[in-house]
Formats: C-alpha cells, structure tokens, sequence
C-alpha cells in the first residue's frame, strides 16, 4: 500500500485542488490558500522520491526551503494583502489592477 | 532505531516476554505487535485520565491557594478539604445549557474548544515522567511540543472569531497574538537547551543533567539562569496567566474569548487552559530542572538492586516511581509559583506585553543564545561548578 | 498494520481537506479546512521516515501560516461573500460562481491530463527495492544544512530576514497627513 505511486496520487490530487482554487476563487486570500496546497504537494514529491528512489537526504533539505519560502511568501503575501486593503477596501483581485497606487 | 517509550521499557521484564510467548502459542501468530498496542492503549488511557484529573485539581489548588493568599477558606465543603469541588463542578458544567448564539459561526464555535484539547494533550504523548514510564522519547521530542501547543493559538483565536461577540472578538485577537508573539523568546530560550543537551530528545536533554541542583541546566553558566527567567516569563504568557492574562482580563473584555461559551465547551476551554499550565510546568522542569532526575542516583538499578538487595522487577518499579515522584515535585512546584504569581501581579496593558516581548525578551533570548554557545565553545560544555572545583582543586595541588 | 492505518487516514485527512477548500463557500471555514490538510501532510512525512519534516510543517504552517490567514481574513473584512461591491459594480463573488468553477474545472483537468501523461510511468521506470528502515533524520540533516547546503541555508535566512523587514513596511498603517 505505502508504495510510491500512492504518494504520487496524493500529491497530484493536492496539485490539482490548489489549481482549481487559484483560479476558481476571487478573493486574494483563497488564492493564498491555493498556492499553499500546490508548495505542499511540490514538498511531499520531494520527500516521496527522497524515501522510495535515492535515499540520500537532498530531498528533505528542498523541502524544508520550500517551507521556509512557504512561510516568506505567506508573510509578505498578506502584508500586500492588508495594505491593499488599506488602499482600495476591497481585497477582490479584479480591483488590483494598478502597479501604483 | 526505535524510540524509547513504555512498550520497549515493559518487553525487557520476562513476564512479558512469557506472556507473549504464550499468546503466541494459543493464537497462532506473533503477538508483539499486538501486545505493544494494548500495552500503549492503555498507558495512554491511563496518562490522559490522570492528567485530566490534575487539571481538575488545578483549579481546586487554584482556588484554595487564592483563599490562603487573600485570607479566606475557599472550598471547603465538599469532600474532605473541600477537595471533591472539581467533580462538583464538572457535574454543574454537564448539567448546565449548551447556548450556542443566534449569529455564531457553528462549525468554527463547535470545533474551536476541541482544537484547544487536542492541542495541548497531544503533547502529552512526550512528556518525560520518567526514564520508562513516558509514551515515547520522540527524538524530535522538543520541535513536536512547539508544533502540537500551536494548535491552542487557532483554537483561541477561532473561539473568539465564531462567537461573534466584541468581547470574545477582542479575546481572541488579543489571545492568538500574544501566543505567536511569545512563541519567539521561548524557542530561543529551548533552543539554548538543546546546545546544551545536545538532542531534541527529552530523555538526552534530561540525561544531560544530573540530581542534584548543580548539576541541573538552570545552573549551569549565569546565561541559563537568565534562560531560564525568560523561558518562564514566555511560557506564562504562552498559557495566558497572569499577569498575562489580557485574552479574558475580566474587567475589560467580560471573560474573554470563552464569554460565549457554556456548559462543557467551556469546560474544555478551562481544562485544557490547566493541563497546558502542567505541561508547560512539566517542560521546564525537564529542560532545566533535571526532569525526572534523582538525587544520588536513588533511582537507578545499581543502587536498588544491588546495594539495596531487592529483586529485578521490584527494584526496575520502584526507580521508575521515584522518578516520576521527582518530576511531579518539581512540576507542581513550579505550577505553585504560577498561580502564586497570578494571585500577587496586577495585569499589564496591551502595549506593555508586546514591548515587553519584543524589546526586551526576545534580544535578551538572542544575546543568552550567542552567549551559550561562546561558553560552550570555550569551556567545552562544562558547567560553571565544574570549572570553580577545578581551578580549586589545581590551586590547592600547586601549593 | 499501524503504518498502514497511519497512512490511510492522513491520506484522508490530506485528500478531503484539498477538497474541502476547493469546495468551501466560506473563505474561515476554507482555513480551517486548509489546517486538516497541513496536518495531514505532516502525518504522510512521518510515513515517508521524515521525522524533522513533519514537525517543522507542523510548527511553521499550524503555528504560523494559518494564524496570519486567518488574522488577514479578520482584518479584510471577513468571510462576505457579495457580488456587490461598495461603489454598487456588478463583480464576481469572492469565493467564485458557477463560470469560474466550470473554467477552474477544465483548466484543472488539462493540468491534470498533463500531470499523468508524466507520472504514468513511474511505477514502471522506478526500481523495486527494499526500503530503508525508519530511522531519525535529525543529525542527517543538520550536517547537510552545515556542508553541502550551507551556501542555500545563508540565502534562504536572508530572505526571512528581508520578508520581516519588508512585512513590516508594507502593513504599516498609513500616515494621515500625507
């Protein structure tokens, strides 16, 4: 049952939601959401083929940037998000439609 | 490699050995596996029973130390010292009305108690009691307790959310992000221990250190000393005691992020509001206060079975209840100090909090971090004690 | 048997949460449904013997990552969900209609295509062999943070120092007098 293509599945299924999220919503922090599921299932492929191909640890390294990135992202993300709120008291991306305030 | 934990403790007694032998035999297929998970059931049973029933206690030690402080008698009428008045209690909360308000978000106002309660027992899973009786010694031991315990942050902050209620609103806010904000200072300060310990395992860092006060982290260089002050400083900020108490400051926000919250919603909030104390308590005791460690090696084989003279498995129980008597002592020590300091400390305001944490606490932690690793470096890790006998001794050999 | 029944239920928890957020008409409740998917995440590393993964998913995405969503939600307004904005437009709902889940479900279906003409393979390109037993990662991964990748782990602690700093800036409230 633990077998690599299980792995794979349920990464692809993570990959797929967090697409369909980022386009499906309107809102900037559902499409936050999605980005998370897709660095989540980038993370879990690199642990997968870590575990069941080559056994060294690179994997794990990579997945630990793509959390740290995740984390990042996640801060400045918001912190635009807030500050566009701020400006245009909306945070529905059809509204960020300017660079420049 | 397998972890340590309860099963590896008991599979090393020959009873059991013989009992899985034997079940081997009638049922025809290898039984360890099976036997390792009744055997975890029901320690876990037993640790998450016991620890709900020292949250019950908490808030009978809570009130009855308050009444001391304050000149009062406090319960006093159920049961003998009026020790029974937590059972009263949860039997009021049972009986009492589930109200759950017209405009509250439901499923967020279901699940966030249940977060809080997951949250702070699943850290139960490492806490070191002793060197035999702990669920597992998690070789991430440490890292797990700081990923488990941020569940109680959401479940605060989604309690106060789904209330709907300015009262609980401001709770929550106020809760979640003081919980973040002092999650900073604390882990620095853990991360000190680790150096010093050398593992993110409880049983390396507890192993570490030894019985006696000297030999413990906390005396360990004057950096730990301040460690230790900022680590508990964080951790009461962490567990929203006071004088940090500002999520349900009663004489601002009614009660906080539970205002909303009835019957045994609400017990779940207070219960698991007293456990996270005696984990917290129990974490630092572990880290800096020798954990489960006993004096003169009172607890250990060598000691019970040989110099003593009792047999093998007697003596293997004995040591491990010592053990766990030294590690509750100093646990309900520390958890004395905490309602001690609730019931003598005014509460701060909201921007002293935060200046505290960030402009004070969180540099200090920093300067203790560089500053333990420079000792470690230089003195190679031993303690201070250490170096003053050393010099001592080389200076009476010289003359 | 016990990796077995680990798997399957963070398999479940993970699968059913990304579910959950795809489906959600409320962006808290998105959130949370987003947290059992973290979670379970963390549950599959620690079937895959990545022990110090799955406690640093643990303390970066539940500890922080969700609590700053869910703070950034509070602060924007919350979960409403008009068509309408304040100037009185006509706009797509925040958490979509029916023409942008048709559209997300078609792009996510060539995307998906795409992804299994990939990975199709893989069963067969992938050699059978025993797997490791599990063991801790820690050490392992604190020497390769220190050698090999030392060069990425400076880099990567720049960049969290520049997403602080720059956090910091960007959510500043405004001056009034500007």
């Amino acid at each position: 049952m633990i077998t690599l293509s299980s792995y794979l599945a349920i990464s692809f299924a993570l990959f797929v939601c967090g697409i369909a999220v980022m386009i499906a919503r309107k809102n900037i922090i559902a499409i936050l959401l999605g980005i998370e599921l897709i660095l989540n299932s980038a993370a879990l492929n690199f642990a997968a083929y870590t575990r069941f191909v080559n056994h060294n640890l690179d994997g794990h390294i990579m997945s630990l940037f793509i959390i740290v990135i995740a984390a990042a992202e996640a801060a400045v993300g918001l912190a635009i998000v807030i500050r566009f709120f701020q400006i245009r008291e909306s945070i529905h991306i059809d509204d960020a439609t300017q660079l420049l305030q | 490699m397998m972890n340590d934990n309860v099963v590896s403790f008991f599979s090393e007694a020959p009873p059991y050995q013989a009992l899985n032998e034997k079940l081997t035999y009638l049922l025809n297929f290898d039984t360890r596996g099976m036997m390792a998970f009744v055997v975890y059931f029901v320690a876990a049973f037993v640790v998450v029973n016991v620890m709900a029933l020292i949250g019950g206690l908490g808030t009978y030690a809570e009130r009855k130390i308050s009444a001391d402080i304050q000149m009062r008698q406090g319960p006093n009428r159920v049961g003998p010292f009026g020790l029974l008045q937590f059972l009263a209690d949860g039997v009021k909360m049972i009986m009492k009305e589930d109200i759950l308000p017209k405009a509250a978000d439901k499923y967020l106002f279901f699940i966030a108690p249940i977060l809080c309660m997951v949250g702070v027992f699943a850290t139960l899973a490492v806490l070191p009691f002793s060197s035999g009786f702990t669920l597992t010694h998690l070789n991430i031991g440490v890292f797990y307790v700081l990923g488990v315990s941020s569940l109680v942050g959401v479940g605060i902050f989604l309690g106060g959310y789904s209330s709907n209620s300015k009262w609980s609103m401001l709770g929550g806010m106020r809760g979640a992000s003081q919980i973040i904000s002092y999650e900073v200072p604390v882990t620095l300060s853990i991360i000190a221990m680790v150096m010093l310990g050398g593992g993110l395992n409880f049983q390396t860092i507890v192993d570490g250190q030894g019985g006696l006060p000297h030999q413990w982290f906390i005396f360990h260089n004057p950096f730990t000393i301040i460690s230790f002050v900022v680590f508990f400083i964080g951790m009461l900020a962490e567990t929203n005691r006071a004088p940090f108490d500002l999520p349900e400051a009663e004489s601002e926000l009614v009660s906080g992020y539970h205002t909303e919250f009835t019957g045994m919603r609400f017990a779940f909030f207070a219960l698991a509001e007293y456990v996270e104390v005696f984990v917290v308590c129990g974490v630092a005791a572990a880290l800096y206060l020798g954990g489960y460690q006993v004096p003169f090696g009172l607890s250990s084989l060598e000691f019970l079975h040989t110099k003593v003279g009792l047999p093998m498995a007697p003596a293997r129980m004995i040591g491990q209840f010592l053990e766990i008597g030294g590690f509750v002592t100093k646990t309900v020590l520390l958890y004395y100090v905490v309602i001690w300091i609730r019931w003598t400390l005014p509460r701060l305001r909201v921007d002293q909090l935060m200046t505290l944490c960030w402009k004070y606490l969180t540099p200090i932690a920093l300067f203790n971090l560089v500053g333990i690793a420079v000792w470690i470096y230089l003195f190679n890790g031993e303690s201070m004690w250490n170096l003053v006998f050393k010099t001592g001794a080389a200076a009476a050999g010289h003359h | 048997m016990f990796d077995n029944f680990l798997f399957l239920s963070s398999a479940a928890l993970t699968v059913c949460g990304a579910l959950a957020v795809v489906l959600a008409p409320n962006l808290m409740h998105a959130c949370t449904y987003l947290l059992t998917t973290l979670i379970g995440v963390s549950g599959l590393y620690v079937t895959l013997s990545a022990d110090f993964l799955a406690a640093t998913q643990l303390v970066v995405y539940v500890g922080g990552v969700v609590i700053l969503m869910l703070f950034a939600i509070m602060l924007t307004g919350g979960n409403d969900n008009k068509s309408v904005n304040k100037f009185g437009i006509e706009k797509v709902a925040p958490m979509g209609n029916a023409k942008t889940f048709t559209l997300a479900g078609f792009s996510a279906l060539i995307m998906a295509l795409v992804i299994l003409k990939i990975i199709a393979n893989v069963n067969k390109a992938t050699p059978k062999t025993e797997l490791p037993p599990y063991e801790t990662t820690v050490e392992k991964i604190g020497e390769l943070l220190i050698t090999d990748h030392v060069l990425a782990f400076e880099i990567s602690s720049v960049l969290l120092l520049g997403a602080l700093i720059g956090a910091a800036l960007i959510a500043r409230p405004r001056r009034r007098e500007e």
